[in-house]
């Protein structure tokens, strides 16, 4: 009897604090936030947390093992396969980042002046960016196969010998970066460009009437006012490379004998060609703490400035 | 809408009469659909687009013959097909029965995923039926105490030879390790090689038919790593001794199968080694390719690698003898999968290895007749086959261990990096 009405006058301060919330209007964007947090749980929070779980685990993706604690962690930091794909990735992001942007940043400088067929150009160059990567990396393949192959062709018309591309380690490694860089520099090109547009044209003449040259007005006006767009594309451009799975994939499964296998096509051996669910989730949350260390770190940088 | 049917009331009346005639004519094929068991099949692409096609009539002429059952046919691409598979069973949607590669059902049935099938094989034995299937075939699905699944095709790795290349060089037809090893260099010239291989899975093959041929083994009688045992070690050098002769291609490290099989075909190499649809897919080029007889190792031994490719029941099934009903039939009227199908793979059934179509074939019968008695698994030298095999051969282990001996580097080093990622795939 006494209870009854003290849970009846909660309920109704609740729907009575409920009412008046949603009647300020404060709860308008969590309601229409709500579909996405909710299919941002499901589709991301949620496999991302069982990813984190297994890495403490044995087993497969049909029969869960055991709790290792950090024994999978532990097994990869003494792993020369892991090390070795740590060392590439760190290698192909760098120098696919800094490859595309001084491609992109030369090229947008390019499409910024009044050349001509300036219209055809700046979609010519969009091209390694929009064509599938299963078609531009398998065209690279024929080009770089072997002896008969269009690359050895031209290297024998000035009398030298073949190079087998993708049968040599370093070769290799090359031919994936180079790749890369060609498959990423149209969207350095495109963004440094739109950020070129923007910027005001009275800077350049303020510094012309002050006597710059061309060279010190890109350096002490264009280049400071790419900087931000710079950082962001930079990291953006990290982050991706690290991740991507393609290049290296379609053009040489991660060999010869692993030699351009970064952490990503590391992890999916680990899962999928080796069944240890436990070991590639450790790889993919490494890649993760990496990544995010990294952005962490450049972004605070670039608040400090 | 009441003023146009009281406008038309003969139409409307007729209309009933059609609909209500439609009605009590349909309701028992209505009946009879709903009251069917539905089975899902999950086949794998097994030949060119005219398999799918084929599989598709086989299944459609077993729903006829059994209305009381009716099968639908999803054809399933190699790619990630592990990923396929895996996802399907831990979400409950696996099919009631698929095809799959020759580990497939050890390894998804150590996950409790698969429904062993030992009453099937005891009433094709009753039958009579099983002696209808090749030796070494069905007993080859046998994994603790269990048949886990029907053999349905044999994959096999030959050696092919250029008869161009060869009558060029004046060279005879190799029979034995030594003579191919000659041939191979007598063949190597003008920009050409004797030997072409690939750095993929297809790769690793011919690590496998190598140590087999010499009468080794990946593995001991109670499923140890074996790797360096004297056989082993003899066959590794062998191919090692001819990519030193310069024989062998140097792109073969960046080939994968398909840029290896263009390789030979358009004439840059005397021999490779690949499966028996070779010469059908050849086009124009197959006159110039022949099928080199079992080669002789060095003690003489005679074998190659095999997979037998199967056809499996899952546990999660609702309709297990509906299922059992189903495989039963398809096991034995599968041959269209070949005379439509053109399937690469060799039939296990004796019944459709006697078949003309397979027999008018003149590269497959002889593979038929003269590999397939001689071939083994890569569970060789342990009894049967088990489920870490899927992760030996998936792993890339031994792949990595083909591009570095196509690079030329010494076989002791690089035998020691694959036994230690092979120890650790296998847990020793």
């Amino acid at each position: 009897m006494t209870v009854q009405p003290r849970l009846a006058g909660e309920t109704g301060s609740w729907r009575a604090s409920a009412r008046s919330w949603y009647a300020s209007g404060d709860a308008l964007p969590f309601l229409l936030l709500a579909p996405s947090i909710v299919l941002m749980l499901a589709v991301i929070a949620y496999p991302m947390l069982t990813g984190f779980m297994y890495g403490f685990s044995t087993g497969t993706l049909l029969k869960p093992g055991k709790f290792v604690g950090l024994d999978n962690y532990l097994r990869l930091l003494q792993s020369p396969d892991f090390l070795h794909a740590l060392w590439f990735s760190l290698l192909f992001a760098v120098f696919n980042v800094i490859g595309c942007y001084v491609l992109g940043l030369a090229l947008a400088l390019l499409m910024n002046q009044d050349v001509p067929f300036r219209g055809f150009f700046r979609v010519a160059l969009l091209l390694p960016w929009i064509v599938p990567s299963i078609v531009s990396i398998v065209s690279w393949r024929w080009m770089m196969a072997d002896q008969h192959a269009l690359f050895n062709q031209i290297i024998g018309a000035f009398g030298g010998s073949p190079i087998y591309f993708l049968s040599d380690q370093n070769w290799a490694i090359a031919a994936v970066i180079v790749i890369k860089i060609w498959r990423s520099f149209p969207f350095m090109m495109l963004s440094l460009l739109a950020a070129l547009q923007g910027i005001d044209r009275s800077l350049y003449e303020a510094a012309a009437l002050d006597g710059a040259s061309r060279w010190n007005q890109l350096r002490f006006v264009t280049m400071p006012q790419l900087r931000n767009i710079s950082i962001v594309l930079c990291l953006l451009m990290t982050i991706w490379t690290v991740n991507d799975f393609d290049t290296p994939w379609l053009l040489t499964q991660g060999g010869p004998a692993n030699a351009t296998e970064n952490l990503v096509l590391l992890a999916y051996r680990y899962t999928f060609g080796r069944n240890d669910v436990g070991l590639g989730s450790a790889v993919s949350f490494i890649t993760l703490i990496i990544l995010m260390v990294l952005v962490v770190v450049m972004l605070r940088r670039q608040r400090e400035r | 809408m009441t003023t146009k049917a009281r406008a038309h009331p003969r139409k409307a009346g007729m209309l009933a009469s059609i609909a209500a005639a439609a009605l009590i004519g349909l309701a028992p094929m209505a009946a009879s659909s709903a009251d069917a068991v539905k089975l899902n099949f999950w086949d794998m692409i097994w030949g060119p687009p005219e398999y799918i096609d084929a599989a598709k009539e086989l299944v459609g002429e077993f729903n006829k013959q059994h209305p009381e059952i009716q099968v639908e046919y999803r054809s399933v691409p190699w790619n990630n097909w592990y990923q396929t598979f895996v996802t399907a069973i831990s979400s409950g949607t696996a099919p009631d029965i698929s095809t799959g590669a020759g580990y497939q059902a050890v390894q998804l049935y150590d996950q409790g995923a698969i429904r062993p099938i030992d009453d099937v094989i005891e009433e094709l034995k009753a039958d009579g039926e099983l002696d209808d299937f090749l030796p070494n075939t069905v007993d080859t699905l046998r994994y603790d105490d269990h048949y886990v699944a029907l053999p349905w095709g044999i994959d096999i790795r030959v050696w092919f030879y250029r008869k161009d290349l060869l009558e060029q060089a004046g060279v005879k037809v190799p029979t034995t390790w030594e003579e191919l090893r000659a041939a191979a260099k007598a063949t190597t010239k003008d920009g050409k090689y004797g030997i072409v291989a690939s750095g993929d899975t297809g790769g690793s093959h011919f690590l496998y038919n190598a140590i087999l041929n010499n009468g080794g083994g990946m593995f001991t009688a109670d499923r140890k790593l074996d790797l360096k045992s004297d056989r082993n070690m003899e066959a590794f050098e062998a191919l090692a001794a001819m990519v030193a002769d310069g024989s062998v291609s140097p792109a073969s490290t960046g080939y994968n199968s398909d840029d290896r099989r263009a390789a030979f075909n358009r004439g840059q190499a005397a021999f490779t080694l690949d499966g028996p649809g070779l010469i059908a897919q050849a086009g124009a080029e197959a006159k110039n390719i022949g099928v080199l007889p079992p080669l002789a190792g060095p003690h003489g031994d005679k074998a190659t690698i095999f997979w037998v490719n199967n056809i499996m029941v899952y546990e999660q099934t609702k309709h297990p003898d509906e299922v059992k009903t189903f495989l039963k039939w398809w096991s034995k009227n599968q041959l269209p999968l070949w005379t439509k199908g053109n399937t690469g793979q060799l039939p296990t059934r004796k019944s459709i290895a006697a078949d003309k179509a397979i027999k008018d074939d003149v590269a497959r019968a002889y593979v038929l007749n003269n590999y397939v008695p001689i071939g083994k698994t890569t569970a060789t030298n342990a009894a049967g086959i088990f489920p870490a095999l899927n992760d030996v051969e998936g792993e890339g282990a031994m792949q990595s261990f083909a591009q570095e001996l196509w690079q030329g580097k010494p076989v002791g080093p690089i035998v020691d990096t694959a036994e230690t990622r092979l120890k650790s795939i296998l847990k020793e």
